[in-house]
């Protein structure tokens, strides 16, 4: 329960002070019940808080939705529209009887699309350390460093190769999928924290690291993969053949290649669905996608799928390339048919191509789009075979002092917000080593908590979709038309109302509680659970519960908030009041004045 | 221990050969039928007649009650299954129940495919797969005198004889680069038109459909690449499509059907498919197929009880079936063609 105050001000008058009963937990044990408990925020590379953020917007306040998100993710209203939404993957809605997951990723964007133009975003400053940091490359990882060390009071001056900052969502995602404008604002506002942007300032060639490590008290870099992988099979340089990502940044800094009639697209990934649905963009009439694995295993969102098949992009599966057909120019490939194998440690598939099994798809272009990596820019340090710097992942230093990396570039090919959150730890690491002091911790904030409004029949709320541009037709009418429309207030409202806000956690107080069992009675699941023994592991975390059906053996009845749906009938239906609610949250907190 | 639960999903020719199959197999097993359709099992090469009026409804129907009666089988129809968790062995139905297994055979079937970028007008096109589809043709039918048929493929070319029969204005608008199930050669193109028009039927070709527009409770506008017509009803015919949707995410390997090995085993232990959501890798093709037919179905769907209940029976692979269709000769006993 909240506790009232009443303190006399300097007026005389009575001022209202309420006091919430709020504790911070570092306790692995607590870092362990999130893990379990609240999946969205914990699958989130960033740990946005997604709960927070999305009861924000059902609320209506829209700023601070997009605030709780700009806070650890740097970039709410691009991730809004291209995030990879690993927390939709493990999202409670999404379990096998309970429906479909949330639609995070959309009320994200609602957040950032209906905050008001004139929403006032407070920073928080650090003192300023008399530090000074040099960031190479300005795509997300960069971006998000650059953030974060400004905000701890370090200058930073960011270097770009190309002439805008952004990196790869800039040059490696189409206009249809980011809006430039959301992209330019967005970086505007990490830039104008304080950071120095220069662009076309080429590392390597116009200015050395050596140069900057004599400049900087440190060098952090994040230049990205930019040099895309190449086929190497048989006939991979035949006119006509073309590297998928040389294609996507042609096209996103004006270009208008040349492409055939009939493309196929080798590749998995986002590039290979971004070149595909380009491709059409610049009248080609048939594309597909040919992958060697099936549409199952991509690591694409499925409204991109989606999307790319209403465009007309066939998606071919369980095929592997063995040779690209023609004389001068490309004519076709030859693949072999392609069994799924065991699953890997990476979790992709094993791909067992199929002896005798070849056959030829015919094709005018051919655009690859099987991976890329990082470019090996000259600089000391330890380097891996292909010549890019090595990084420790868990420092982010290098062999040389004061030298860091992080992002893609350490880590070869990830997604947006991996990289966003990479940036961020390489800042707090390069901050801690250069001050000696720690400035953010996360830890659980833990507070007493009310049941909420949610109604149980939201549950049953059907997922709302992204609504996009239909007819596809008029999706091309020029190429840079944004496809997604985004949700309407209303609609991003129904859709905040599906979340079952997994940051609450219910817990019976067993020394009141009387065995009557209504509580199991009206759970709409198993969730309530009559156990034996709790199961914890080193850590005392919770690991698991020794149930039994046998009453004299019955030790406590509990919440198994990892089974919970939080619809709250537990604790209407409790006569003796012995349920409580607490919301709990991964939070990064501020340690005031920096803690030696 | 625990009685053997197999349960089947569908209710079709090879979700029944299986469950006869089963039973016939094993006195003791427990066997549940889950049909996501309120009909009992129906032929559907009869739909276009049954529209037509030349066949009653009840002739539609092969199974009833009383065989899964005598051979305890559970028979539970107008039930869907959403989710299915391999790893505790259970699946959900629509309604949220949960029903657990120990064998599994999936023999959902197929449904009509509607391209991916005509999904968007899909509630202006009428299907023809079941006796519900067939009825609310009969409905629309008794509104309206113009038929659209967009695609092609076999139950298209029956239909619009059961159209003429009823006096309807057919037209015919070959549309995309196959006539499923087999690749649209110019051969099989020219023969379709050839017989279509002697019937008395408009024929069209377009490459791409650009727009629907509902112009009122009877009339569709239909925009093409080259023409505009408004017509009564729309009929879309671009074949079948495996009915697995319910079994993505759900660690199952599938593609666009079930993968299944020779002995139509899935990636999952005691998990089977068979019929038209089972796809396999055919060697004399080169490529993954799915079958087509009654009797394909029937065949698979008893193979894979047998090994549900620990034979090793291949598939047979290379049979290749001819199907006649409106006279034109189909070779073919699968469909690659999605």
């Amino acid at each position: 329960m909240n506790e009232t105050h009443h303190h006399p001000s300097k007026t005389g008058t009575q001022e209202r002070v309420v006091v919430k009963d709020v504790s911070y937990s570092t306790d692995p044990a607590d870092f362990a019940y999130m893990s379990l408990n609240v999946p969205c925020q914990s699958a989130c590379p960033a740990y946005t808080n997604i709960p927070a953020y999305i009861r924000a917007l059902y609320e209506g306040e829209y700023g601070t939705s997009y605030e709780l998100n700009r806070m650890v993710n740097v970039l709410p209203g691009v991730l809004g529209r291209i995030c990879s939404r690993p927390c939709e993957e493990v999202c409670r809605h999404g379990e096998p009887e309970l429906g479909k997951p949330v639609n995070i990723c959309h009320i994200k964007r609602a957040a950032s699309d209906f905050k008001t133009a004139g929403h006032i975003y407070l920073e928080k400053f650090f003192a300023p350390q008399g530090k000074r940091v040099c960031i190479v490359g300005a795509g997300p990882a960069g971006l998000a460093a650059a953030h974060d060390l400004t905000t701890i009071g370090i200058e930073v001056t960011l270097l770009e190769a190309f002439d805008e900052p952004g990196g790869m969502l800039r040059y490696g995602i189409p206009e249809f999928r980011l809006p430039r404008e959301i992209l330019n604002a967005e970086i505007g506002s990490i830039v104008r924290l304080g950071v120095t942007m220069e662009t076309g300032v080429r590392v390597g060639s116009d200015v050395s690291v050596e140069d900057l490590l004599n400049r900087y008290d440190a060098v952090l870099m994040a230049a990205g993969c930019y040099v895309a992988k190449e086929l190497e099979i048989p006939g991979d340089t035949l006119s006509g053949v073309i590297p998928g990502l040389d294609f996507v940044m042609d096209v996103t800094t004006g270009g208008t290649p040349e492409i055939g009639k009939n493309v196929l697209v080798i590749g998995a990934g986002f590039t290979a669905f971004d070149c595909a649905r380009m491709a059409l963009r610049l009248g080609a009439d048939d594309v597909a996608i040919c992958i060697r694995a099936t549409e199952e295993e991509l690591r694409v969102t499925q409204d991109e799928i989606l999307e790319a098949k209403r465009e007309g992009v066939q998606i071919k599966g369980l095929m592997a390339s063995r040779r690209v057909v023609g004389r001068d120019n490309v004519e076709g490939v030859e693949f072999l048919r392609t069994r799924l194998g065991d699953r890997l440690p990476n979790g992709k598939r094993k791909i067992v191509p199929i002896e005798g099994s070849q056959f030829i798809l015919p094709a005018d272009s051919v655009l690859t789009a099987i991976g890329q990596g990082a470019e090996p820019i000259v600089s000391p340090g330890e380097k891996d075979r292909r010549g890019v710097l090595k990084g420790d992942p868990m420092t982010f230093l290098t062999s040389v002092p004061n030298l860091y990396v992080t992002g893609d570039f350490m880590t070869g090919p990830s997604t947006v917000i991996e990289s966003i959150a990479g940036g961020r730890r390489a800042a707090e690491r390069i901050a801690e080593d250069l001050t000696g002091k720690k400035f953010r911790e996360w830890a659980v904030r833990i507070e007493e908590a009310q049941v909420t409004d949610r109604q149980r029949e939201w549950d049953y709320i059907p997922r709302s979709e992204m609504p996009t541009v239909l007819p596809v037709q008029d999706r091309f009418k020029t190429g840079n038309i944004e496809v997604e429309k985004g949700f309407s207030p209303e609609r991003s409202h129904i859709e905040s109302q599906r979340c079952y806000l997994c940051y609450l956690h219910y817990e019976i107080d067993i020394s009141r509680c009387i065995y009557c069992r209504y509580c199991i009675d009206v759970a709409p699941r198993d969730c309530i659970k009559l156990v034996n023994e709790v199961v914890t592991d080193e850590n005392g975390a919770v690991t698991g519960f020794v149930e039994t059906t046998s009453w004299e053996d019955v030790n406590a009845v509990v919440i198994d908030n990892s089974r919970c749906i939080r619809c709250g009938e537990c604790l209407r239906v409790c006569p003796t009041d012995c349920i409580s609610v607490s919301k709990v949250e991964l939070v990064e907190r501020m340690l005031q004045t920096g803690r030696d | 221990m625990a009685q053997e639960h197999c349960v089947i999903i569908g209710n079709g020719p090879a979700a029944n050969a299986a469950a006869f199959t089963l039973r016939e197999n094993d006195s003791d097993v427990r066997i549940t039928v889950i049909g996501e359709e309120c009909d009992h099992q129906y032929r559907p090469d009869l739909l276009p007649d049954y529209i037509a009026g030349t066949v009653a409804e009840e002739d539609l129907f092969i199974g009833r009650s009383e065989p899964y009666k005598q051979c305890d089988i559970k028979l539970r129809l107008g039930q869907r299954v959403v989710n299915v968790d391999f790893q505790s062995r259970e699946l959900v139905l629509e309604h949220n129940e949960m029903i657990r297994f120990t064998g599994l055979i999936i023999a959902c079937g197929a449904k009509p495919r509607i391209p991916e970028p005509l999904e968007v007008f899909e509630d202006l096109m009428l299907t023809l797969k079941t006796p519900a589809d067939a009825r609310d043709w009969i409905d629309r039918l008794a509104h309206v005198d113009d038929v659209l048929i967009v695609g092609g493929d076999l139950t298209s070319l029956s239909l619009t004889r059961a159209l003429l029969h009823l006096g309807k204005r057919v037209t015919f608008l070959i549309n995309g680069g196959s006539f499923w199930p087999v690749p649209f050669s110019s051969e099989l193109r020219d023969e379709v038109a050839r017989r279509l028009i002697e019937r008395g039927i408009e024929v069209t070709e377009c490459s791409k459909i650009r727009r629907m527009v509902k112009v009122s409770d009877h009339a569709v506008e239909v925009r093409t690449d080259c023409r505009t017509m408004t017509v009564g009803i729309l009929g879309a015919f671009f074949g079948l499509v495996p009915n697995v949707k319910f079994l993505a995410r759900s660690g199952l390997d599938i593609e666009r059907g079930v993968l299944v090995d020779e002995y139509l085993k899935t990636s999952v232990d005691n998990v089977y498919a068979a019929g038209d959501c089972a796809q396999v890798y055919h060697p004399g093709i080169h490529d993954y197929w799915v079958s087509i037919g009654y009797a394909n179905a029937v065949e698979l769907g008893k193979t894979a009880a047998l090994n549900l209940l620990g034979d090793m029976v291949p598939v047979n692979v290379e049979r290749e079936s001819i199907l006649k269709i409106d006279g034109i000769n189909v070779n073919t006993s699968w469909w690659t063609e999605f």
